[in-house]
């Protein structure tokens, strides 16, 4: 409801004679049929939303799936309209009509693979909506947005910035397992590393990151190491990432149902075989589901560490907002979220792999 | 053999258990018995080391075992507990293989293994094998846990309230697939209970302990008609001529020629029920399925009309099953005579009132003799002992 008002009322782009200027409003019929069609979808979830439980799930798929791929083309079509006979370096930047759109396809979306019982229906369905965002992207459409002007000046650098970025946040989540998981476990066999070891670390969570980076330098220069650049960026990564982690990993082993160790080690294994053979395996969902946390919040973070000199996605979003070309900004933050979705779903996929049918939910008819 | 000497535990001021002896033979069953918090679970855990003992020493086959590893003298000594704690990540005929893996068995030799120890207990492995212990039932996965401590062929089994957790009518399964396995692979075995009928019917010696203390050391029988103290005398019960009957099996009183057929009431003629009041109706393979009472063929009912359909599950006892639930069955349904049926439902025998009355006869004049005589006036006066 709220995605169909706000695309109807609010502006759906924005034209702007120059990059920099504030924009003229343009509604979603800039975009002809395509705009009538996403009106169309948004209408289908509002029908999926009241129909009965068991038609609901592939609806709001459908729904969603279409909106997003509609909005997509819309978009595409109200830039290319918009740009003809306007001078190159005017700008169509997409407006908050066709953000609240966006973002109601997508809860409608998650609402629909919620509502799905079927995995089959689902995974059809992802494929079905990635082979038709790749054919938008494929049209060339989009490519007339300001986004797409901006990525095209900085395609150069762009690629290099995701690469620095993921090396900042894969090391951060790294050590942060490397020394996580050991912590973990240390704090589910003793009690001091317990209290002390999750009290500093859940400290270390509440520090707002700026102020980490800034708190760094001292201890960093005392050991005559740089306080800016890539290694204070990933000790603060690092530090970040250890709370999901050591707590799930503590959690996960202290969870372990007594009487299944107490058979353990009544039929002679020594505490390693315990920890590796039973402890381990039975704690694995919630450690991988730490890292996934972990994964997620650091790749977030990492934006910050631009500041500091670190590189990474973080500097297109701050150079944006220092030129105030907001489409700049868009560029460094959707590849970031779109990083943090790659990097949970992968976690889920793993956990998926690694994890025994036996203890997963639903894993064994 | 399996001799405990004076062994203590204490936890601070407290005394868990307070310098027990006692010795199993090779090949018998030593039946835990007492109240809560008696000690017995300290007793048991104190054999494989899982607690260490305060002071007292405790021999496996005149071997103390602070001599060897506990990790090692465990993989050597079968462990089920009431919780059963199966490895949830690890399918049912993994973790049969748990200790022979841990010994180092190669694969050809621990997987048939487990198949056939999964067979053993009752649950055929082309099933069961694959399964995860979240899809068992709670007998089912008692089962397997069974079957775990059996994997690496220990002579000791340590069994600490094995069926506490499962419904008594599961739990009488189980007691008696125990007791036939026992008969087959002749274990030293520990077991821990509350349930004092439990222990009479597995029991070839009972440990009666009480506070940390072993009250008496003797076989279910002399603990029943010798008890050495009020307190025994209390804890095994007053009805104890019933409890006997926990003793003996419906195989030892059933009578196997019992009249059959599989053509339906129909085909039933009078002649039939010469010397047997029931006449059984089973299916082809001989699985029960009904019986016809004579007497209502007497009475006039015409012959299609006479039959009683039952299922076996419910309406017969097993071979194995004591005579205590057999009794207890037949006043339930209040029948006299009742069907028994072997692991698949088919016909075997019958089982009477009058079979059972007569061992309850034997076991009375017994007790009466004993009560006459020495037993209850020699009875140590509580008061007076301590
Ligand atoms: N770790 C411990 N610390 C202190 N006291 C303990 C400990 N373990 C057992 N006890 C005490 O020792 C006594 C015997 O305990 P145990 O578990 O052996 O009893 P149990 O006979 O097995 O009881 P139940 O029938 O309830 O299982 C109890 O009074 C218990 O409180
Ligand atoms: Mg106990």
């Amino acid at each position: 409801m709220v995605a169909l008002t706000g695309c109807a009322l609010l502006p759906f782009v924005e034209f702007r004679a120059n990059r920099i200027v504030s924009g003229e409003p343009e509604s979603v019929l800039a975009a002809g049929i395509a705009g009538w069609v996403l009106v169309a979808f948004v209408v289908l979830a509002l029908a999926g939303a009241v129909a009965p439980e068991r038609a609901r799930g592939p609806l709001l798929l459908a729904a969603g799936a279409g909106s997003g791929l509609a909005l997509l083309w819309a978009l595409g079509v109200a830039a290319v309209r918009l740009q003809q006979g306007a001078p190159a370096i005017a700008r169509v930047s997409i407006g908050p009509g066709a953000w609240l759109a966006g973002l109601g396809a997508l809860v409608v979306w998650f609402a629909g693979t919620r509502a799905t019982g079927s995995a089959r229906v689902r995974r059809t369905a992802g494929a079905v909506a990635l082979l038709g965002v790749a054919a938008v992207l494929m049209w060339g459409g989009l490519a007339e947005l300001s986004i797409a002007r901006e990525y095209a000046v900085q395609s150069r650098r762009f690629w290099g910035l995701v690469r620095q970025h993921l090396v900042l946040a894969g090391s951060g989540v790294g050590f942060g397992v490397l020394i996580g998981i050991p912590l973990g476990v240390l704090a589910s066999r003793n009690r001091v590393v317990r209290e002390v070891g999750l009290g500093v670390v859940s400290v270390i969570q509440t520090i707002p990151s700026m102020a980490m980076l800034g708190l760094l330098i001292a201890p960093l220069s005392a050991l005559g190491l740089a306080a800016i650049g890539t290694t204070p960026a990933v000790i603060a990564l690092t530090l970040y990432a250890l709370l999901p982690v050591m707590r799930n990993t503590f959690v996960g082993l202290a969870g372990v149902d007594p009487g299944v160790i107490d058979a353990g080690r009544g039929m002679g294994m020594g505490r390693l075989q315990l920890l590796v053979r039973v402890e381990a395996p039975l704690a694995l969902p919630l450690v991988i589901e730490g890292v996934r946390a972990a994964a997620v919040l650091v790749i977030g973070i990492a934006a910050v560490t631009a500041f500091i000199g670190a590189g990474g996605l973080g500097i297109l979003v701050f150079q944006g907002w220092g030129q105030q070309a907001d489409d700049l900004t868009l560029l460094g933050a959707i590849p970031m979220v779109v990083l943090a979705v790659l990097a949970d779903i992968s976690m889920r996929g793993l956990r998926r792999l690694v994890v025994s049918p036996g203890i997963e939910e639903g894993a064994v008819s | 053999m399996i001799t405990l000497r004076d062994v203590t535990k204490s936890y601070g001021e407290v005394t868990a258990v307070d310098r027990v002896s006692f010795e199993v033979p090779s090949g018998e069953v030593c039946v835990l018995i007492g109240p809560s918090g008696c000690g017995k679970t300290t007793t048991l855990r104190m054999i494989n080391r899982l607690i260490e003992p305060t002071s007292g020493t405790i021999e496996i086959d005149g071997r103390d075992i602070m001599d060897s590893r506990p990790e090692e003298l465990r993989r050597h000594i079968g462990y089920v507990i009431q919780s059963v704690g199966l490895f949830p990540h690890l399918t049912v005929a993994e973790n049969v293989a748990t200790v022979p893996k841990l010994l180092g068995w190669e694969r050809r030799r621990y997987e048939p293994k487990a198949l056939e120890l999964l067979e053993i207990v009752g649950l055929p492995p082309a099933e069961y094998a694959e399964k995860y212990p979240r899809q068992l039932s709670g007998g089912q996965a008692q089962r397997v846990g069974v079957a775990r401590a059996l994997a690496a062929d220990p002579p000791l089994l340590l069994m600490d309230e094995p069926f506490g957790a499962v419904d008594p009518l599961t739990r009488e399964r189980l007691q008696a697939e125990f007791a036939r396995i026992q008969r087959e692979l002749r274990k030293t075995v520990i077991f821990v209970t509350h349930d004092v009928d439990e222990a009479i019917k597995l029991a070839d010696r009972i440990a009666l302990m009480r506070a940390g203390r072993l009250e008496q050391y003797d076989t279910p029988e002399t603990l029943l008609d010798h008890p050495a103290s009020k307190f025994v005398h209390d804890f095994m019960g007053s009805d104890r001529a019933l409890k006997r009957l926990g003793r003996a099996c419906v195989a030892d009183v059933m009578r196997t020629d019992v009249e059959s057929t599989t053509d339906g009431t129909r085909a039933i003629p009078r002649e039939a029920c010469t010397d047997s009041r029931f006449v059984y109706l089973t299916d082809e393979s001989g699985v029960l399925e009904g019986w016809v009472d004579c007497r209502v063929l007497d009475a006039g009912t015409p012959p299609e009309d006479a039959g009683t359909p039952v299922d076996w599950r419910e309406a017969a006892v097993h071979p194995e099953t004591t005579l205590k639930d057999a009794l207890s069955r037949m006043l339930g349904f209040g029948f006299r005579n009742v069907a028994v049926v072997d692991a698949q439902g088919r016909l075997v025998g019958e089982v009477s009132l009058a079979a059972i009355e007569a061992t309850m006869a034997d076991a009375d004049t017994h007790i009466a003799n004993l009560e006459e005589g020495e037993v209850l006036g020699a009875l140590p006066d509580e008061e007076a002992r301590s």
